[in-house]
């Protein structure tokens, strides 16, 4: 007997987040370890702004504040993908070829809970910290944004999120039919790239495809326009709007990919 | 029969080898080929900055060349024996190729040089389009240019091979040889040219960045193939690619052999 709905699922949560975190926080050398390359690979993230800034007061009408403010949330997605969402999703292609699967879809609970959030990558919660440093160092560096405004940033931050979760699953799901392009999710994290710098940057349309097609603009140039003091309120429901086709979107591929699952052992 | 004239012999055997291999992993190249597009990326910021005038001798055209250059001197310098050589030494599988009559990095130098036109065929799309955007870009280097960067992209391509060979023995004494070389990495995307080229920078760190590996490593190429290095600075920018690779060699003998002597092989 299985119970569903809302409660039952944020048990589960609740139970994944601690499993997972345990297990990650064993090897606590490698975590330390983790922290020196957290603080470099941010460093390096953050050196062509310098150089870029060092040279001009303002890129495509954007200034350094906001630019920087951009490459935080950057840091922050990047964490999030490498921390949580890659860890997980790049493991069920690994079991839908070992046929370890199987196991996950006898468990009673939802399928896509179960394989969303059973491992987290400990060690990128230095990255985690380097982005909050990098954006509260970049919000602190001009008028302190207003309470709205903070509130706008941190739905489009999760709307981004979550629809970059969705992009994700999405490709995972494809891999449930195209085994052979597991590493396409590699793409993915390379494409992710074009959230360092604000969308303005990149041509109209280029700008348009980071917001609607592959939406990472949504979580790094709308949560920083927020925080900077200008975002709109057609922002928020952008975001939102995108947030929920590519939930939906994903989750009826996911269904559609489980439905065609016949398991590597059968 | 003494040993460098077999390691000659059998190379274009191992080549043949790796060719096949490649061409039956091909879906999996083309994606790892497109993951290094951030130079894409870079080309739109630095050509919004340049859009407001020149910077240190740039124009848009030149930032446009610099980074097409970029996108395909990375792939001719590209490997991957760090991560290679750090999961085989981890598994245990390097046994089986210490028992081979033959190097385990030569024929690992040799699969990477094997890659090498696959990586030009599938990066060759994007290339073209990029040509076809912004036809400004091309211009055919100088002769002296072009011979230059011949040498100079065969001289960075063994750096890296031979930097990420070093890292990857580090596996021999680590856990985390991986994180090492992901460290290093971090370091070379901005030192070596890679997120913008060296002139941008402050002129007292251009000064260091000079002598450090990283640019040997891809700037030099880079610098040769967009036609921005002065034709007076190609002999020095060649030597000191030359020293360092020399360098590069002994540090990696130096740690292999140390390694090799601890290598307990696990799950021998």
């Amino acid at each position: 007997m299985t119970t569903t709905g809302p409660r039952r699922a944020l048990q589960v949560v609740a139970a994944l987040l601690r499993a997972s975190l345990s297990a990650g926080m064993q090897y606590r050398a490698d975590f330390l370890f983790d922290a020196v390359t957290g603080a470099v690979r941010a460093l390096a993230t953050l050196a062509p702004l310098w150089l870029v800034y060092g040279l001009r007061d303002e890129v495509a009408g954007v200034g350094e504040r906001e630019a920087t403010l951009v490459l935080g949330c950057f840091l922050l997605v990047a964490a999030l993908v490498h921390g949580v969402i890659e860890p997980n999703l790049g493991a069920v292609v690994e079991g839908v070829r070992s046929g370890a699967f199987d196991l996950t879809l006898l468990k009673p609970a939802d399928a896509q809970l179960l394989v969303s959030l059973r491992t987290l990558a400990p060690g990128h919660v230095w990255d985690l910290l380097a982005a909050l440093a990098v954006l509260v160092d970049a919000t602190r560096r001009g008028p302190t944004p207003d309470l709205p405004h903070i509130a706008l940033a941190l739905w489009t931050a999760a709307c981004g999120a979550l629809a970059l979760y969705g992009v994700w699953l999405g490709a995972i799901a494809a891999a449930f039919v195209f085994v052979r392009v597991d590493n396409l999710r590699f793409l993915l994290l390379a494409g992710l790239d074009a959230g360092r710098w604000p969308a303005r940057v990149f041509s109209r349309g280029v700008a348009t495809l980071l917001t609607v097609v592959f939406p990472v603009a949504v979580a790094t140039t709308l949560p920083a326009r927020a925080l900077a003091g200008h975002g709109a309120w057609t922002d928020a429901v952008v975001a939102a709007a995108v947030a929920a086709a590519f939930l939906a979107g994903s989750r009826r591929l996911w269904r559609a990919a489980l439905a065609r699952y016949t398991s590597a052992s059968s | 029969m003494n040993r460098l004239p077999h390691a000659l012999r059998v190379t274009p055997t191992i080549a043949r080898v790796a060719w096949s291999d490649l061409v039956a992993y091909r879906a999996e190249m083309v994606v790892w080929v497109l993951t290094a597009i951030l130079p894409l990326f870079l080309l739109a910021l630095w050509d919004a900055v340049l859009v407001d005038g020149d910077v240190a001798g740039f124009g848009r055209d030149d930032v446009a060349r610099y980074f097409a250059a970029t996108l395909l001197v990375r792939q001719l310098t590209g490997n991957w024996i760090a991560w290679e050589l750090a999961y085989e030494i981890r598994q245990g599988q390097l046994s089986a190729r210490l028992l081979r009559p033959l190097h385990p990095l030569w024929a690992a130098y040799v699969w990477a040089v094997a890659a090498l036109p696959w990586r030009i065929v599938i990066l060759s799309p994007l290339l073209i389009a990029l040509a076809l955007a912004r036809p400004e870009l091309l211009a055919w280097p100088s002769t002296a240019h072009a011979s230059a960067f011949v040498v100079s992209v065969a001289l960075a391509f063994t750096l890296s091979f031979l930097v990420q060979a070093t890292f990857g023995s580090l596996a021999f004494f680590i856990d985390k040889a991986d994180g090492a070389f992901g460290v290093w990495f971090a370091v070379w995307t901005v030192a070596s040219g890679y997120v913008a080229p060296l002139a941008f920078f402050p002129a007292s760190v251009v000064a260091a960045l000079r002598w450090l590996p990283f640019r040997s490593m891809l700037g030099t190429p880079v610098e040769m193939l967009a036609g921005v290095l002065p034709k007076d600075a190609l002999g020095m920018a060649l030597a000191v690619q030359a020293a360092w690779v020399l360098v590069a060699l002994m540090v990696l003998r130096a740690v292999w052999r140390a390694g090799l002597a601890r290598y307990g092989a696990f799950g021998a």
